[in-house]
């Protein structure tokens, strides 16, 4: 019989949520998920649990494996219209994400990033906002610094906005759209 | 005894499919990200009537995993009906969690209309029972421009509201579900929680989420993030403040306590008694009384 891989399993789903719903609501904070979900990437392990036939994905760098799709049950769409888009963080934004409207913020593109980590490096920035007592420091690699750029401009007007994901293979963190986020130091 | 009487409902752990799951856990993800934004979703039927706590219920039933312990509270009590019968449907469809009554031993916490008078830690998380998540309601029927109301921050209404009740009562007359502003944006109705809670929204070390199961929607206030009540410069917010004729602060008539939300009895010979309305709460200060 073929093995079910842990993060397709409903019990690792709900701790998978309760670690990205406290990076959510902390952001800066990162979760560690290698244990919850043997030796499937966190990138997967997010999707699996927040995915399925109701919403539509994107995938522009194709980090995805074609056999994850049937899996995930959704609709595959372009960058552009999707709900959830995954890029990796070294290629620069090429397209704009949907930001909401004003009477329905949430329809807003949930991007993931997928970054070299997200737990150390020599991309420094400092984050306040909700979720965050007093300032946050947070350190990564693999950022193409034109995101950032585009956060600002796509977050200029509240409530519209991305929430952004980010994800190295084992870690997870989140930058909502209400987060600022100041460079501190910046090193490819 | 039939077969029938004997056989038994086999339910996923939670109750929920997983797919009602994954769409609430979506939902709250989103209102986490936009603070006091009510986030419509598709409010699955449950086993009980709407209006007895199915928001609150469903965002518990997500949540919740065999190793969280859960506490939940009905005006501060854990033994109220409402209290009782959502505890004992989720112990029964969520096998192998733990719930308490203390307060401090929950990381999980459902609650309709208080919020516990322990401040609560980071590593817990409360989640209210909400009837009417709308606070525009009140001066505009139609929800399709309340949300464009909502999105522009345009809340001039609201406050002519409260202007009108200073005008004929020289006081704002607000008991519960008092509006209040999250993060400098979105106004909520934050339950029926009493004016009391209501600043214990306000930079909450603890994930707030609110669920409004009949009304299909759910929102959030993050942990460190500004909840200012209504008010006006001259006319600032004020909690209960529970003085005697005699200008002294009741006290609770159980543990004695003078700093807590009381509730009002009338006893069996007919005297107004005040005792603590969480019921954890007073429980503790008996215990510290004791030691």
């Amino acid at each position: 019989m073929k093995k079910i891989e842990a993060i397709w399993l409903p019990d690792v789903q709900q701790q998978v949520f309760r670690a990205l719903m406290e990076v959510m609501s902390r952001p800066g904070k990162t979760a560690h998920l290698a244990e919850l979900v043997d030796d499937c990437s966190a990138l997967r392990a997010l999707l699996a649990t927040l995915i399925d036939g109701e919403v539509s994905l994107a995938d522009r760098d194709q980090l995805l494996d074609s056999s994850d799709w049937p899996l995930l049950q959704c609709q595959q769409r372009d960058v552009e219209s999707a709900a959830y888009v995954v890029c990796a963080g070294e290629r620069a934004p090429d397209f704009e994400p949907k930001l909401g409207t004003l009477a329905s913020p949430e329809h807003a593109t949930t991007l993931i990033l997928k970054l070299k980590s997200v737990q150390a490096g020599k991309q420094q920035c400092t984050l306040s906002g909700p979720g965050i007592n007093g300032t946050q420091k947070i350190a990564v690699s693999g950022l193409n610094r034109a995101w950032l750029e585009q956060r600002q401009q796509w977050n200029s007007a509240f409530p519209l906005g991305v929430d952004i994901i980010v994800v190295d293979d084992t870690h997870v963190m989140a930058l909502p759209r209400t987060t600022q986020i100041e460079v501190t130091s910046w090193d490819m | 005894m039939t077969a029938m009487r004997q056989a038994k409902a086999v339910y996923p752990f939670g109750f929920l499919d997983e797919y009602a799951k994954k769409e609430v856990r979506r939902t709250v993800l989103k209102a986490i990200a936009i603070p006091g934004y009510q986030v419509p979703y598709s409010s699955r039927e449950m086993p009980m009537g709407r209006g007895f706590g199915t928001g609150g219920l469903q965002l518990t039933l997500s949540l919740i995993g065999s190793n969280d312990t859960l506490k939940v509270i009905d005006q501060g009590s854990d033994d109220s009906v409402n209290a009782v019968n959502l505890r004992s449907f989720i112990e029964m469809t969520c096998e192998g969690i733990n719930t308490t009554d203390v307060t401090d031993e929950a990381d999980l916490i459902q609650s309709r209309h208080r919020i516990p008078e322990k401040p609560l830690r980071e590593d817990q998380l409360i989640i209210l029972q909400v009837p009417y998540p709308d606070p525009l309601v009140v001066v505009e029927p139609s929800e399709d421009k309340r949300k464009v109301m909502h999105g522009e921050a345009d809340y001039s209404r609201l406050l002519v509201k409260l202007y009108e009740d200073i005008v004929q009562f020289d006081e704002i007359t607000i008991s519960h579900r008092y509006p209040t502003r999250i993060n400098h944006h979105y106004i909520i109705d934050p339950s029926p929680i009493p004016r009391w809670d209501v600043p214990k929204l306000h930079q909450s070390k603890a994930l707030i989420l609110l669920g409004a199961g009949r009304e299909k929607k759910i929102y959030a206030v993050p942990p460190y993030t500004d909840a200012e009540p209504l008010a006006f410069d001259d006319v600032p917010f004020r909690v209960e403040n529970f003085i005697d004729q005699h200008g002294k602060r009741r006290a609770c008539d159980r543990c004695g306590d003078t700093t807590s939300f009381l509730d009002e009895f009338t006893s069996s010979d007919g005297n107004k008694v005040y005792q603590c309305s969480d019921s954890d709460w007073c429980r503790e200060q008996l215990q510290k009384k004791g030691a």
